[in-house]
């Protein structure tokens, strides 16, 4: 028993002496010279090694200290010879070898890492890791699994934070009107301007109560914005259009889209086909040389738009669709635009969505021409406000900024970085 | 397709084009975040009848220039200045004059630089060489805008642009400047939908420029 509590307390001082082996000045922002020049293979080889060498010396002080005990026992036997003082002096001297090297592996150990984890945050690009000796002195070869093990329960809280945050920004971005009151980051100004427009919202409602179907809408956007080529189609008739649209125009003349057979012509009414209107989902507006806006409807026949997208007058391709995404930058920004503004026309207008949506595409007729109200900046400008945009049938809007103020028809155009809505 | 303009390096009065402006202009593109792409060269040629009766040459066209894009590497492009005709054809009339040995090159030169990607624009820089040589003649720059064809609707965005890289390129105190000089395209009976036959058309009048400028140098200096 006295042996046993000796080889525990030994075994202690033994621990303490490895963790205190290393002295402080060992640690660690700068790398070690011993295992800079060396690949990390080799210095996870080494590592190991140092491990087993570190086991065989703690094993061989282990079987000294037993020595020394026995030794010390023999000792206390009567009559003895010197022997045990003999053996006592050879174990003390392999103890305090042993012990030495022990320290020095122990700090080749803590230098490179292994003791602590001072490599951790450089991972090399071999991903390997350097060996752990975890605090309860359980070996890891990859000190990760240890860790994963331990944070898993600890992450899926961050994951779940994580996603609702990621949530709640799409939210933010896509449908800024539908922002709760008790958000209240930034979203004042936006909600007090919503609070001033149902007034005129409904207002202009009831002008347009005759602008109910589909071919309404239609025919009153074709009667309005001269220079606009409207065309509907079924939605996998708008798939094959969309695949046989050349991607770069080679010919010099306006294209004219009329061949579809199930479009309809929009500027006769009296000659609609009141089933066939029934299947329209697709609706494009093309402004030649401009762009091409395509707006998917959804059910079918409905006056109820679910996506829109803009694109080059001269892309083509089966990518084209409501969803899809222009292969340049500028429409690309369009687009997006477009997808909250639709959002908000659903929200805030659902019954006249369409109407207000395609007035709103026709406004970037002016796409290249009309100059950014605020600077000359590179792109063209992209973005149309559409929370004032009113849908009456003399067309005229009221400017969010009135400084500039022209009293033009139109509404303003603004870059992206220009438009604040707290103008 | 893309439409794109064609600039031509002047210099100053008393300097002459050297490969450091080139450097600086390619350094000027890629701080205003030009991605550089790739290479491209274009080759223009003037080509002169083969008479036997040299009397007869009054007849035929006074500049009878041949242009390759590499944008269209099946085509090869005429011009007669003077005539205001432009001409698209298939890349293999280069070997079918040579075999009927109806008109030799006189001279040629290339076109040749990086090209680079703005967003929606790209651009390309080049320096002029003649074509067995590597005497530095000039520089040319080609400003692409690729969402659009239409020559009018682009007209306010590329002159946007220009401004935007005069501000860059001004700041490193270069001799001389970019130049574009709108041929008139209705003369060569093209529309406002950009094509390859514009560009043609284009070199074709820059190269023209820019052997007044150095020939304006050579009689300035005599």
């Amino acid at each position: 028993m006295l042996q046993q509590h000796h080889q525990q307390q030994h075994h202690h001082h033994l621990q303490s002496a490895i963790t205190a082996a290393p002295p402080p000045s060992a640690t660690t922002s700068t790398p070690p010279s011993s295992t800079t020049g060396e690949a990390p293979p080799k210095q996870v080889a080494l590592a190991m090694d140092r491990l087993g060498q570190a086991a065989r010396l703690i094993a061989d002080i282990r079987l000294g200290a037993d020595r020394l005990l026995e030794a010390l026992f023999v000792a206390s036997q009567p009559h003895q010879s010197s022997k045990p003082l003999h053996l006592f002096r050879q174990e003390d001297e392999s103890m305090r070898q042993h012990l030495q090297d022990l320290r020095t592996v122990g700090k080749q150990l803590e230098e490179s890492g292994v003791l602590n984890e001072s490599l951790r945050s450089r991972s090399n690009s071999w991903g390997l890791h350097m060996p752990l000796v975890c605090p309860d002195g359980a070996v890891v070869a990859y000190a990760w699994k240890r860790q994963l093990a331990g944070q898993a329960g600890a992450s899926a809280v961050d994951r779940t934070r994580l996603a609702l945050k990621a949530f709640t920004d799409q939210k933010r971005r896509f449908f800024p009107h539908l922002d709760d009151e008790e958000d209240g980051e930034g979203t004042d100004t936006a909600s007090k301007k919503h609070r001033n427009l149902p007034a005129l919202a409904e207002d202009n409602q009831d002008n347009l109560s005759d602008c109910k179907t589909l071919s309404d809408v239609l025919t009153n956007l074709e009667k309005e914005i001269p220079n606009l080529k409207v065309s509907t189609y079924e939605r996998l008739d708008w798939l094959k259009r969309a695949s046989s649209l050349p991607a770069s125009a080679n010919d010099n003349t306006m294209e004219a889209p009329k061949h579809n057979f199930h479009s309809t012509s929009i500027l006769r009414p009296a000659l609609q086909n009141v089933a066939s209107m029934d299947k329209v989902a697709v609706i494009e507006l093309f402004f030649p040389s401009i762009f091409r806006a395509v707006v998917s409807l959804h059910p079918a026949g409905s006056t109820d738009p679910d996506s829109v997208a803009f694109f080059s007058p001269d892309e083509g391709g089966s990518y084209m669709h409501s969803r899809g995404s222009s292969v340049y930058h500028v429409f690309r920004q369009i687009t997006e635009h477009a997808t909250v503004a639709l959002q908000y026309f659903l929200g805030i207008r659902s019954k006249t969505a369409l109407h207000s949506l395609l007035h709103w595409i026709c406004s970037y007729q002016t796409l290249f021409t009309k100059v950014c109200k605020q600077s000359a900046l590179i792109l063209p400008p992209v973005h149309r406000p559409y929370r004032t945009l009113s849908v009456s049938k003399h067309s005229s809007t009221q400017s969010i900024s009135s400084t500039l103020d022209q009293g033009s028809n139109a509404p303003e155009a603004y870059h992206i970085g220009c438009f604040s809505d707290n103008t | 397709m893309p439409l794109k303009r064609v600039f031509f390096w002047q210099p100053n009065a008393g300097s002459t084009v050297n490969s450091q402006i080139l450097n600086e202009v390619s350094q000027c593109v890629e701080s205003i975040n030009g991605v550089k792409e790739g290479r491209w060269k274009a080759t223009l040629t003037f080509y002169k009848p083969m008479l036997r009766d040299q009397a007869l040459s009054a007849e035929f066209p006074r500049e009878f220039i041949g242009i390759s894009l590499p944008e269209q590497p099946n085509k090869y492009y005429f011009v007669l200045r003077f005539n205001k005709i432009v001409l698209e054809s298939d890349s293999s009339i280069q070997l079918i004059m040579e075999k009927l040995q109806s008109y030799k090159s006189r001279v040629a030169l290339n076109f040749e630089g990086f090209q680079y990607q703005l967003g929606d624009f790209q651009l390309r820089v080049g320096k002029v060489v003649p074509s067995h040589s590597e005497n530095l003649r000039g520089i040319v720059m080609e400003v692409e805008y690729l969402p659009i064809s239409s020559l009018e609707k682009s007209k306010q965005i590329m002159e946007e642009f220009f401004d935007i890289w005069q501000d860059a390129i001004s700041k490193r105190s270069l001799p001389g400047r970019f130049i574009h000089i709108e041929p008139d395209f209705l003369d060569y009976g093209l529309a406002d939908h950009y094509t390859s036959q514009h560009t043609a058309v284009q070199y074709t009048h820059v190269t023209s420029q820019l052997i007044a400028s150095v020939q304006a140098v050579q009689t300035g200096r005599n």
